[in-house]
């Protein structure tokens, strides 16, 4: 074996080597790079929570019950029809997921107001109807402010103690966030309704529960 | 509904003085150690102690003292925390000495959890929203010609007031309750049997903004060049923070705009709530005959 040959066979090797390590780092990185996109802005939330019973009114005067809802995967916001801009975002992105769910009967989206004493069944329709959602599989809520306010509080989302002069009724911290609840009625996952890749997000997330059969 | 609300500065005015009495913050010249500095603030309170001498409380910053933070204060007078429990938010003068500090005249804002049962919260609405019936608490605001005026100018009038600010975008929300308000106003004045003792003002929510110029523009379109029995006014932050509570009105700075809800109210001549319209979906008509029946002496009686 020459020198020359020599060298040029540790040079194949190592070329072999880097170029297997740089596709395994490549390769590493994508899955990162793609868990990450799919994962990286679920927020879990801040203590088991789950849905807890409640009578409310949807947009037609229809009473709607916890039970309604049982084994179904619910995508949760929260909202108030005097809002200007973020909430008008985040309903943009439950139009966009009734769209991507469409056919998909075990999945239905609700809306919870704020500002109850503001948002009437007629009103809620009409706001409704502004994001095209369908009276079947889009829940807008009303009632009770203190059944509203019980059931977001123990349900969803803690009122901010940092910020109790909140103008928002019942100070509620980020409710910007939609919530997606599983099939046994478990809060799974927050994700920020500002952000237009959540749509895609919380379909993914639904549809991976749904294959492990929502067990975990 | 992102968190860009402005910090509130919740300075209370209208409680009585600590003793010696002084406005907050006064320093009295006195060179005794009884010169007491107070200063009003607001929080929510996290613990009682069992002897309702001491307080843990979760106070908003107290201006030109501290800023906000948790902390534990004396009661001197246990009386002070009567019908107050954990959670509950209140208003409270902090008087403070060379070597001593308390804190009194305390004031219920609201109740914020009625009870805990296996770590479940169970609230009820703010015990401050005010039903009709309920006298509405007085409140100074500043007029379009920059001079303060008070609810309780209008004692003996009808009062119908409004909310906005001038530059509210969307045509069915502030514009609509001052177009309203311009039917209604247009339904009394051709009513008959005349009714002459009311009044209409509008308020804004927006004191960065809608300072008296702006409001006297901004009233000229809706008012048509007549300003009888209809004033622009705006409130101040302060007084935003205790007033909005109370009708269930809330505003959110966000971005360069303010998300709020709309609220309509009548008061009868002795200012109590006759009626409250939620929304923007009543008419001029309702709010005309509703004004109409607050104005007539007996048919005032509060609703169920």
């Amino acid at each position: 074996m020459s020198h020359n040959e020599k060298n040029s066979r540790w040079r194949e090797e190592y070329t072999f080597l880097g170029v297997a390590l740089a596709l395994a780092a490549l390769a590493g990185l994508g899955g990162w790079l793609i868990a990450a996109a799919r994962h990286s802005h679920g927020t879990p939330p801040d203590r088991p929570r789950e849905l807890a019973a409640f009578t409310l009114t949807d947009r037609t005067g229809r009473t709607v019950t916890r039970a309604e809802l049982a084994g179904k995967y619910l995508v949760v916001n929260f909202v108030f029809t005097g809002c200007s801009i973020s909430c008008l975002d985040v309903n943009r992105r439950m139009a966009e997921i009734q769209a991507l769910t469409a056919g998909q009967p075990d999945v239905m989206l609700v809306s919870l107001t704020v500002d109850p004493r503001s948002d009437t069944p007629a009103v809620l329709a009409e706001f409704g109807s502004r994001f095209g959602a369908d009276t079947n599989r889009w829940l807008l809520l009303t009632g009770d402010k203190s059944a509203l306010y019980s059931l977001i509080e123990n349900s969803f989302i803690p009122r901010n103690p940092a910020d109790p002069y909140n103008f928002m009724p019942g100070g509620f911290a980020h409710t910007e966030r939609i919530a997606v609840v599983d099939a046994r009625g478990r809060l799974r996952v927050f994700y920020d309704g500002m952000k237009p890749e959540t749509s895609q997000a919380v379909v993914e997330a639904i549809n991976q529960w749904r294959a492990q059969g929502d067990s975990l | 509904m992102k968190k860009t609300v402005p910090l509130l500065i919740l300075t209370l005015s209208l409680l009585a003085g600590c003793k010696p009495t002084a406005p907050a913050p006064v320093a009295t010249s006195d060179a005794a150690s009884s010169a007491v500095r107070t200063y009003e603030a607001r929080g929510i309170v996290r613990q009682i102690a069992p002897d309702r001498r001491e307080a843990t409380i979760q106070h908003q910053a107290i201006p030109g003292f501290m800023s906000a933070m948790t902390m534990d204060f004396t009661l001197i007078d246990t009386n002070d925390l009567q019908n107050i429990s954990r959670g509950d938010e209140i208003a409270f003068k902090l008087c403070v000495t060379e070597t001593n500090s308390w804190i009194e005249s305390v004031r219920l804002v609201a109740h914020v959890v009625e009870s805990v049962t296996n770590g479940v919260f169970v609230f009820h609405a703010p015990s401050s929203e005010l039903k009709p019936g309920d006298l509405l608490p007085d409140f100074t605001l500043t007029a379009e010609d920059g001079r303060p005026i008070r609810f309780s100018d209008y004692r003996g009038r009808v009062l119908a007031f409004t909310f906005f600010f001038t530059r509210c975008p969307l045509p069915d929300f502030c514009p609509r309750m001052d177009l309203n308000f311009a039917e209604a106003r247009a339904l009394l004045r051709a009513a008959t049997p005349a009714t002459n003792s009311w009044q209409f003002l509008s308020i804004s929510f927006d004191p960065e903004h809608d300072l008296p110029d702006t409001l006297t523009n901004y009233a000229a379109y809706y008012r048509q060049q007549d300003a009888d029995r209809w004033l622009f006014s705006v409130a101040d932050t302060n007084t935003l923070a205790r007033l909005a509570p109370l009708l269930d009105l809330m505003i959110t700075r966000e971005d360069n705009t303010i998300s709020h809800n709309l609220r309509t109210v009548v008061l009868d001549p002795e200012g109590r709530i006759a009626r409250q319209f939620d929304g923007n979906r009543w008419t001029p008509r309702e709010l005309a005959d509703a004004m109409q029946s607050a104005a007539r002496p007996g048919t005032n009686a509060p609703a169920p």
